[in-house]
């Protein structure tokens, strides 16, 4: 067993914490002001071959592990988790499902220039009636002469207004719940498809979310992912999983970048004529923070390795997952406690760390749908 | 021992509540928390109807009620909108200083327009992130003949931009501590407003304060007096966050409940899952918690009787209890929680405001060891 990264991984970390430093930190504040995405990042990221790390070679892509892609995520989610959701998506659940379930020629055309940066990818999977419940859906993809026809609403949707292809769920066959549902590429210029409204949140100001609409929206067969009707959710077994485990570095990430703003605070802070770091009760805290992030890069880091052996369940992810969104919580509470009226300041990015950390608990399977995964893998 | 609200406080109670319901247009709150923006009318609309200084007798504008009414109202008020509420419930922060250490004159000139929503106030008393700090203060105010020269920086003050008149905290000459009621509009006041996460209806700066001439007749009480008001007006604001505080965790507590009766997943309301009946279970115990300790500190400050370690234990509880119950809410509505298009999104961002309005754990702590320990 080995616990520490290898010098590969290390120096992997250290470019990727350079790159995302000169090229996103700069970005940040004023996309997080304007509440959109800095959609220049693309081509940018995708010249530095940090785009859909987990896409191989023979595509254009990186190529790399879970590990290698888990330390990407939480050096760019420690800079800003708002522009992290956007490259997420984007290299996960947009593309995962076409790289494990297209034809040779989808991923000619969509993953190729994803990798590159020249097309934005956006995944949509719920709708208003249906989140925790994905095999509620309701938008339906019916036969038609060669093709599909796409009718349906979709919200919450990652760079939704942004994206140049969005991969949609839908039922071929609304009668089979769960099992007559096909995954879809859908192009941002095909008839009847169009974005509803922009929506706007507590946090994640600098990506992207929408509701999506597809109103009798044709789309070719040979956009359906997979040969056959019917391919289920369990398509996305893989990407969720993935998915999840990425939510691990995604909370390390915003957990670290609360921890070190409150360190270098607490270390600089009088209160009272005492330095700060002084207090018992703010070095217990910090004591604190420090173990909880070391517990939860060691549960992410362990979780991909499984991913990247095949050995990795669902109930693994879902472990990951659970742990890290719940426990950045406490971090990103007690960094603002410290602060007092320092915390809720705009201009202190500490507010920001909580509200983006608050995220953690509710995508890619709220804490309770996380909960239910962990008891059926027991056996429940 | 009676836990029963009277007749009389139940009827302000319902008026409160058919007030903000009435009036609280959630479309409203939704635009005035994203521009930051003092919901005016409301706040004009309050005052006509006699909810504001409720507490003050009738001789200066009041009802003649004590300040457990006014957490009343607030409550009623947060629990519909804690923006709009909260923002009503500080628009005469600092009042209570004038209303029992000021002269007839003083209660007069001050507190009979606050009523008629004419003017609003605020306290300025810390000069550190710490709302409750009064232990490293500087503000020097020196005497002349016709009254006093002010100096001084006052941070994070509610209401900086908006409020009338400012109660300051500083001392004097000879190392006495004085508050003096100013008017934020005269000369020497420079005021840098600061944009904050949440309470965004109420308007944040510092204060900073060069050479403000203030007169005789707007001293406090008497010299040397200082400090006992100003902890005596950070007992008022504490209560007034501790029934924001309330009335946010029960507003949150309503939409979730809502919300989990209504949504459907997996076949079944939400209200039917195991998981969220203990949330919310655990959510009203919260509530009844936060509840019970501000009321009857609320009760104790009309019987000027208060007790600051008891009073400390109600901030510290309802504070965290408070984040959690809104935490929770949240939680509920999954997705659609953090949206900004659902009220509980800025009832999150205002709780954390209120939280530290309340004061933090660790000073609160401080607080109460001190009173135990020495």
């Amino acid at each position: 067993m080995l616990y520490e990264l290898n010098d590969e991984q290390r120096t992997f970390q250290k470019k990727v914490r350079a790159i995302y430093e000169r090229e996103v930190s700069p970005l940040v504040e004023e996309y997080e002001r304007k509440e959109t995405f800095p959609v220049q990042l693309y081509p940018i990221l995708g010249k530095e071959h940090l785009l859909c790390l987990r896409c191989p070679k023979e595509y254009g892509g990186p190529g790399l592990d879970k590990v290698s892609e888990c330390i990407a995520v939480e050096e760019l989610n420690r800079i800003c988790v708002g522009i992290g959701a956007g490259i997420m998506v984007h290299g996960g659940l947009a593309t995962d499902p076409i790289l494990h379930y297209g034809s040779e020629k989808l991923k000619q055309n969509y993953l190729s220039p994803a990798v590159r940066g020249e097309k934005i990818g956006a995944f949509a999977l719920t709708e208003p009636n249906a989140g925790s419940d994905a095999s509620g859906i309701r938008t339906t993809a019916l036969r038609q002469e060669g093709g599909y026809r796409l009718n349906g609403l979709k919200t919450f949707i990652t760079n939704g207004t942004i994206c140049d292809f969005v991969t949609v769920a839908a039922y071929t066959d609304p009668s089979k719940r769960g099992v007559g549902i096909n995954l879809f590429v859908v192009e941002r210029d095909d008839f009847g498809f169009s974005v509803v409204k922009k929506l706007k949140k507590l946090g994640n100001h600098s990506s992207d979310t929408a509701e999506l609409a597809f109103d009798d929206c044709y789309v070719p067969k040979e956009r359906m992912l997979g040969e056959e009707e019917g391919g289920g959710l369990g398509q996305l077994e893989q990407t969720l999983k993935s998915g999840r485990l990425t939510y691990g570095a995604r909370s390390t990430g915003v957990g670290q970048a609360a921890f070190e703003a409150i360190l270098s605070y607490v270390k600089r802070t009088k209160r009272q004529g005492q330095p700060l770091s002084k207090s018992q009760a703010i070095r217990f805290i910090l004591a604190e923070m420090a173990m909880t992030l070391e517990a939860m890069r060691y549960m992410t880091f362990r979780g991909a390795w499984l991913f990247d052996q095949g050995l990795a369940s669902m109930k693994d992810a879902s472990v990951v997952k659970l742990f890290c969104s719940e426990s950045v919580q406490t971090i990103v509470q007690k960094a603002m406690l410290i602060q007092k009226n320092y915390g809720v300041m705009m201009d202190n990015p500490v507010q920001r760390f909580l509200r983006d950390g608050r995220l953690s608990k509710i995508p890619e399977g709220t804490s309770e749908i996380q909960h239910l995964v962990i008891a059926a893998g027991l056996g429940l | 021992m009676d836990f029963e609200l009277t007749d009389e406080q139940k009827d302000i109670q319902r008026a409160g509540r058919e007030f903000a319901l009435g009036e609280f247009d959630p479309d409203l709150a939704f635009e005035l928390d994203r521009e930051g923006k003092s919901p005016d009318s409301l706040w004009k609309k309050a005052a006509q109807l006699g909810f504001i200084g409720i507490y003050y007798p009738e001789e200066f504008g009041g009802q003649g009620f004590g300040f457990f009414e006014n957490v009343l109202l607030t409550e009623a008020f947060c629990r519909v909108d804690s923006g709009i509420g909260s923002a009503l419930s500080f628009v005469d922060l600092g009042s209570e200083v004038i209303l029992t250490f000021g002269s007839k004159e003083q209660k007069q000139r001050f507190l009979i327009p606050v009523t008629r929503g004419e003017k609003r106030m605020s306290i300025a008393f810390s000069e550190s992130e710490d709302p409750y700090d009064l232990s490293s203060l500087s503000t020097l105010a020196e005497k002349k003949k016709e009254g006093y020269l002010l100096r001084g920086e006052k941070r994070f003050v509610a209401n900086a931009t908006l409020a009338d008149w400012l109660v300051i905290l500083c001392k004097d000459s000879t190392e006495g501590w004085i508050t003096l009621v100013i008017d934020r509009q005269q000369a020497g006041l420079l005021i840098h407003p600061l944009e904050k996460l949440g309470l965004r209806m109420i308007p944040f700066g510092d204060v900073a304060l060069k050479e403000v001439q203030v007169g005789l007749e707007n001293r406090v009480g008497k010299e040397g007096e200082g400090l006992v008001q100003a902890s005596y007006g950070l007992q008022g604001m504490g209560l007034r966050s501790a029934a924001q505080a309330l009335g946010t965790a029960q507003g949150a507590f309503d939409r979730a409940m809502g919300h989990a009766k209504q949504r459907e997943q997996f076949g079944k309301r939400l209200s039917q899952f195991q998981a969220i009946r203990h949330k919310l279970a655990d959510m009203a115990v919260d509530i009844e918690v936060c509840r019970w300790l501000t009321y009857k500190s609320a009760t104790e400050y009309d019987q000027g009787r208060i007790d600051p370690q008891f009073l400390s234990m109600t901030q510290l509880e309802v504070g965290r209890r408070l984040v959690r119950v809104v935490d929770e809410a949240l939680q509920i509505f999954g997705g659609y929680g953090y949206m900004a298009e659902q009220a509980i999104e800025h009832y999150f961002r205002d709780a954390w405001v209120i939280g530290v309005d309340l004061g933090t754990e660790g000073e609160l702590r401080d607080r109460i060891a001190e009173r135990m320990l020495g």
